[in-house]
């Protein structure tokens, strides 16, 4: 609540100054009988511009860094005897102390910490008025600069472009950086699982049998008794993605292909949105329709023809899957599909082909690119894919290529690992983290591969 | 309008319409989008081995009236077309004509260079190929080298058959698509607006082909400039809004129009 006050007053703030400076560029309007520069608005949104970001920037990196900090002061605060013991984790300490500041208390805390907590609180009230006077401040005083600045000669809607340009520049730079934050919170842990068990046994294993055991805790000797192949489950995952492929790309292409070139615009508008339904439907609906509809009806429909299918097996989920995928790939290139210039397709009819020999030899063709990157985008989809596959495929990490056996995947694995209470000493929680950089590498070879594919293609033919 | 009937819509245009070793012959026709009538009651005879530019401002329905002789206008949903046209005293609007072997014979060059995206070689060789024109892959060499011949872009390419056809300059692309057509031994071929995405020189050089071209094929030839219907063809058609007003010798429409519309389009009062 007291950051949406301090919030709304800065921005209250920064609105004064748009309309100051919009007057300001007015009056100087009329006093002087010239031209200004740029229209008088540019000069109010220049001067709202300059008074409200650096107080937000300001804002974020308080509200963001305050908690940093106290985490470090703190430690002052912790009794010696108790950093001293035996079984001491700041991270629990830290934990202990910040419950007591929300108020949620589990029996009856030692004395230190509702000290510590006492502190804390304190620690925030102040912040919170240092936090106030220096964004106000700052608002206050970026936006007079802001406003002093506005004379005849200012330039004020070229600097409100590049005011504009570095906030988007921002956004994109905060989205990278938060990629690479996500793969380094992966990689730091990984590091830890790899100084457990070896890499070559973790990426070549072919048994994936992890155990919670005491004996296997770090630093005890006793690992060998769980076993980390990572093999099968990635396996599993390539078994149902192709499955799920084999489903999705005619499907969705050929559907695609229907839309974009033989559905009259009527059938077009009908059909389109009704396709991309799919893609809203929660994949935990696309799961239990995995594991109640499809995975009987497969066992069912096996045993006419005498095949043991599984109650759980990687074709249910990889069909559940494809359907799922379907418009990923329809939706997408549907769209490079009508991008293909018509001149092409009058070409192809004037020499005299048919609709077919159209589509097949020009349409798609010209297309590819595009329809190779639907394709990429869906199999990093059905990689990545959870949900179905921890309710239809199984959690067995049998390394097979028979689809009506049950597997595992890489993804529910990380699921089951990481559901429930977690020791993150242990090498099962840690290999939830390998699993994942591991899984990130490949897709990420995968999409480098197919754009350096589409690429190549795209210069033999542009 | 629909009304109107024959005697008085041959009133209408000036000239001579008719021709004595006639191809193609379309009579009373008419074509709607949706509502809107784009060609009113045109009756006009496109003789054998003759070349027959049809000019007129934008929009005055003559690319419209070019694509019906091949049907390309069925590709647009809304088009529909009444009235009669003939290749060879037989109607192409018959229900029992099939499109495609249609449309190999009436080849089309259209407004931009639109090559596939293949090779030059692969351009060529895709008519022959769908309608199966040759019997072995030495065949359809000799084919595609022909029609490269033809079109005169053979002596520039015979050493690159097999890089994009989409990487030749803007005048190579368009005689290559003239290749293209040619490649299937049309009997007529369509031109709309071929030069009009061209520079001058390129301009010239697919003149001087259309020149040699109309001693084997009826060329017809859409046309924004009166420069080039008067370099390229012996007969000139005038369109203005859907309807044909004048057809005779290009000399005797550029010297002495005989439709006072005729003169003022000529003399740079419309268009």
């Amino acid at each position: 609540m007291f950051n949406f006050y301090l919030l709304s007053s800065v921005l209250l703030i920064s609105l004064i100054f748009f309309f100051l400076g919009n007057n300001r560029a007015k009056n100087l309007v009329k006093l002087n009988q010239k031209n200004l520069h740029s229209l008088t608005h540019y000069y109010g949104v220049y001067s709202l511009l300059v008074s409200l970001l650096p107080a937000l920037g300001i804002f974020f990196i308080f509200t963001i860094c305050d908690d940093l900090i106290f985490a470090e002061l703190i430690k002052k605060y912790i009794p010696k005897e108790v950093v001293a013991s035996k079984d001491y984790n700041f991270t629990i300490v830290l934990a202990q102390i910040n419950n007591s500041v929300e108020g949620l208390i589990f029996g009856t805390p030692p004395k230190w910490v509702t000290n510590a907590a006492e502190i804390w609180i304190s620690w925030i009230h102040k912040s919170q008025i240092i936090t106030v006077i220096i964004c106000i401040s700052t608002a206050l005083i970026s936006g007079f600069l802001g406003y002093k600045k506005i004379s005849g000669n200012f330039r004020s809607r070229n600097a409100v472009e590049k005011i504009v340009m570095s906030i988007l520049a921002v956004s994109s730079v905060i989205a990278i950086l938060t990629t690479i934050a996500i793969i380094f919170s992966v990689v730091f842990e990984s590091i830890r699982f790899f100084a457990l068990i070896p890499y070559d046994e973790f990426l070549f294993g072919t048994v994936w049998n992890p155990q919670f055991e005491g004996a296997e805790r770090a630093g005890s000797g006793q690992e060998g008794l769980s076993q980390y192949g990572a093999i099968p489950l990635f396996a599993g995952t390539f078994l149902i993605s192709i499955i799920a492929l084999c489903v999705s790309v005619p499907v969705g292409l050929f559907s695609a292909i229907y839309l974009s070139e033989y559905a009259t615009s009527k059938e077009r508008v009908f059909f389109k949105p009704l396709l991309e339904i799919l893609a809203g439907i929660p994949t935990v609906v696309y799961g239990f329709f995995a594991a109640l509809t499809v995975a009987p009806f497969l066992r069912s429909s096996g045993s006419i023809f005498g095949l043991d299918v599984a109650s759980e097996s990687a074709l249910a989920a990889g069909l559940v899957m494809g359907i799922m995928i379907i418009p990923f790939i329809s939706s997408l290139s549907d769209d490079v599909i009508n991008a293909v210039p018509q001149s092409l397709r009058d070409a192809g009819y004037g020499l005299g082909s048919t609709k077919n020999e159209t589509v097949i030899k020009i349409v798609l063709p010209a297309a590819l690119p595009g329809i190779v990157a639907s394709i990429i985008l869906a199999v990093s989809r059905a990689v990545g894919e959870t949900m179905i596959v921890v309710m239809a495929a199984g959690l067995a990490a049998n390394l097979t290529a028979n689809p009506l056996e049950a597997v595992t995947t890489v993804t529910s694995q990380i699921v089951t690992i990481l559901v429930g209470d977690q020791e993150f000493e242990s090498a099962k929680t840690l290999s939830a983290f390998a699993l994942a950089l591991t899984l990130i590498v490949i897709t990420l070879a995968m999409n480098f591969y197919a754009l350096h594919v589409v690429k190549k293609y795209r210069e033999q033919y542009e | 309008m629909n009304n109107i009937n024959d005697l008085k819509s041959l009133e209408l245009t000036v000239g001579d319409v008719f021709s004595k070793n006639a191809r193609l012959k379309a009579r009373n026709v008419n074509v709607f989008y949706g509502n809107n009538k784009a060609i009113d009651n045109v009756t006009i005879d496109i003789g054998s081995k003759e070349v027959i530019s049809f000019i007129g401002p934008s929009g005055c329905g003559k690319s419209t009236f070019l694509r019906c002789f091949n049907r390309m206008n069925d590709t647009i949903d809304s088009c529909v077309v009444q009235g009669e046209i003939t290749i060879d005293d037989e109607n192409i609007y018959d229900k029992k004509i099939d499109v495609v072997p249609l449309r190999a014979r009436i080849g089309m060059v259209f407004q931009k260079p639109n090559p596939f995206p293949k090779s030059i070689y692969d351009n060529v060789a895709y008519g022959p190929r769908i309608h199966g024109l040759s019997e072995n892959k030495e065949h359809l060499d000799v084919i595609v080298e022909e029609s490269l011949k033809r079109a005169g872009l053979w002596q520039e390419v015979s050493d690159r058959l097999q890089s994009p056809g989409t990487g030749l300059s803007g005048g190579q692309q368009q005689r290559l698509c003239i290749a293209r057509a040619i490649a299937v031994s049309p009997e007529v071929i369509l031109m709309d607006e071929p030069c009009s995405a061209l520079d001058p020189i390129a301009t010239a050089k697919i003149e001087d082909l259309i020149h040699e071209l109309g001693n084997d094929y009826s060329i017809v030839i859409v046309t924004h400039s009166m420069q080039q219907a008067a370099r390229v063809s012996k007969r000139t058609a005038y369109f203005h809004l859907g309807k044909l007003i004048e057809v005779g010798k290009t000399k005797e429409i550029f010297t002495r129009p005989q439709h006072h519309q005729t003169e003022a389009y000529i003399s740079g009062k419309i268009g």
